[in-house]
């Protein structure tokens, strides 16, 4: 299959590789996820059950607590982070958790990533080019 | 990025390791907003304590401060804090942990942050309402929190200027004295640019606490919204409630009301002249449809009402105070009012500690059931009067039955100990 390309500012560098887990409407700061274990709890979530470790989340923004860094930040942590992250713009509540993992991220995209990619896709990011690269399809 | 000499110093460590680890964040930060500088901050509010997040870290506790708070793997003590400084809501109530279920252990190692905090300059506080506590910047001042409805409230009513950068961003701007000069900082980027007209009629303060749930599920990402219809002006104990559950399901950090927040003196100024992006209606179907989504239809029995979220001032605990009065909470239930400690001396004084006490219930302070994390684990059905603790206790409670009402409607249920 083509590769499809989604090009966009890189926010941190690093380059890293992963299944996608993509929700329009992002998860919420506080009890959406269990940070010892990585997994998504917010209910009725698109991606309750998921699990963030090695994932990269393609997000809108972010909701709910400014705990949204800290939480992402003691996954990390414990080694179920995410890999990389990518949103179509910032806000503060997802720039703050991008500078806290100092993980890949990519923003400002030229394509609506919610059109293009699926979760499940497995994805690489560039986060020096700017660059998102959608290797496989789910 | 435009650095000032200052800043180049301090980047360069002539003000300190410390210093120099926490401003590097700040511009990593301002860089992934592609933010041009930075500005000074003149206040913090701080997320303070051995919260449950730092113990899954299992550090001891200044390795735990710089790697979860300044991002840094060396140990750094926390010191000179750079801004005023007061902390946010602790993990506990600081003087009251025994009853609340917290062991001596727990309440030690709380107690040893606290006076790292202090230490380095910071207030202990220890509330989500510092607007009511000394902590009051005025319009175009700068300012970090890490309470996300405390954000929406002094940048609505006051025009103080705070985004919602997290816990971490917040201690490295305490230590910095700076932030990235990007979102609400810049005046020309306040503008409403969604309309929700509210068709509901909202009066009581459970009415806008329902309207601000809805509102932040409804509203796309990266958004102001602007509240419009023909509804009473909300009071502040209004606003602070549909803030902290609009802040629960929506990103947002700045929410006009027409005719109310001096941003939005008018319709049109709301929206600086510009069209909105959106028009979004709250209907009465709306807010019954969060109201069931909150509350579970299993009627029955209950054994922990926990009120104060955001913590209750001293005027919402005389109701709780009159409405106790000569009754008596069922034995079976814990009821927990929640409010910050300089409210709760006034409460002393005012005898309505006491009533409280007497009818069976407990005033505590600095903390509500999201931070301790401390309810019954056996109980059939737990009550709370705010949309903030029931949405976020919700992944939490498992087959227990959540119920979310009025403050009299809890408090109503704590003495039947039960839910109808």
């Amino acid at each position: 299959m083509t590769i499809i390309f989604i090009k966009g500012r890189g926010a941190i560098s690093g380059i890293a590789e992963g299944e996608a887990l993509v929700a329009k409407e992002s998860f919420q700061g506080d009890s959406a996820i269990n940070f010892e274990t990585g997994e998504i709890v917010q209910k009725g979530h698109i991606l309750e059950g998921k699990n963030l470790a090695g994932s990269i989340l393609v997000l809108a923004g972010g909701r709910g607590s400014t705990g949204w860094s800290c939480r992402l930040h003691a996954a990390a942590i414990n080694g179920v982070g995410p890999a990389a992250m990518i949103f179509p713009k910032m806000d503060s509540r997802t720039a703050g958790a991008a500078a806290v993992l100092n993980i890949p991220v990519v923003t400002d995209l030229d394509k609506d990533p919610f059109m293009e990619i699926n979760t499940g896709d497995l994805l690489r990011i560039d986060g020096d080019k700017g660059i998102v690269e959608i290797v496989q399809k789910n | 990025m435009i650095l000032t000499d200052v800043e180049k110093a301090i980047l360069d460590g002539k003000e300190g390791t410390l210093k120099q680890k926490a401003l590097e964040f700040i511009v990593r930060y301002a860089k992934v907003l592609d933010a041009e500088k930075l500005c000074k901050v003149t206040k913090a509010h701080l997320f303070a304590g051995a919260h449950g997040y730092l113990r899954t870290v299992q550090r001891d506790v200044d390795n735990t401060i710089s790697l979860m708070h300044f991002c840094s793997e060396e140990t750094l003590p926390i010191k000179n804090i750079a801004c005023y400084s007061q902390t946010d809501s602790g993990p506990m109530d600081p003087d009251q942990w025994e009853i609340l279920g917290f062991t001596q252990e727990e309440s030690r190692e709380n107690q040893e942050y606290l006076d790292r905090y202090l230490r380095a300059g910071i207030h202990l506080v220890g509330s989500c309402i510092p607007y009511m506590l000394g902590f009051i910047p005025t319009r175009g001042e700068h300012y970090v929190s890490t309470e996300s409805h405390a954000i929406i409230f002094m940048n609505s009513l006051w025009g103080a200027c705070g985004n919602a950068d997290g816990i971490e961003a917040a201690f490295c701007s305490a230590v910095s004295g700076r932030t990235p000069l990007w979102g609400n900082h810049i005046m020309d980027n306040r503008k409403g640019n969604i309309l929700f007209h509210i068709e509901s009629k909202p009066q009581t303060i459970s009415d806008w606490d329902l309207v601000g749930f809805t509102v932040g599920k409804k509203i796309p990402s990266f958004s102001i919204p602007v509240l419009n219809g023909s509804f009473e002006l909300p009071d502040s104990e209004r606003m602070r409630s549909s803030f902290a559950s609009m802040a629960t399901t929506g990103g947002i950090e700045l929410c006009h009301i027409v005719g109310l927040t001096p941003e939005a003196i008018t319709l049109s100024d709301a929206f600086g002249g510009t069209v909105p992006k959106d028009a979004i209606t709250i209907t009465e179907k709306d807010i019954s449809e969060a109201q069931d989504f909150l509350c579970s239809g299993n009627l029955g029995k209950i054994q922990f009402v926990s009120l104060g979220c955001p913590h209750y001032s001293i005027e919402q605990i005389k109701k709780v105070a009159d409405f106790l009065s000569n009754k008596k909470v069922h034995e079976e239930v814990e009821l927990q009012i929640w409010t910050a400690a300089p409210i709760k001396s006034i409460a002393d004084k005012c005898g309505y500690t006491s009533i409280i006490f007497k009818a069976g219930g407990k005033l505590v302070c600095g903390s509500c059931p999201i931070l301790t994390n401390k309810w019954p684990r056996n109980a059939s059905g737990i009550a709370f009067d705010s949309v903030k603790q029931a949405n976020y206790m919700k992944p939490r409670t498992g087959s227990t039955n959540l119920y979310y009402g009025s403050m009299e409607k809890c408090l109503e249920a704590a003495i039947n100990g039960e839910w109808d």
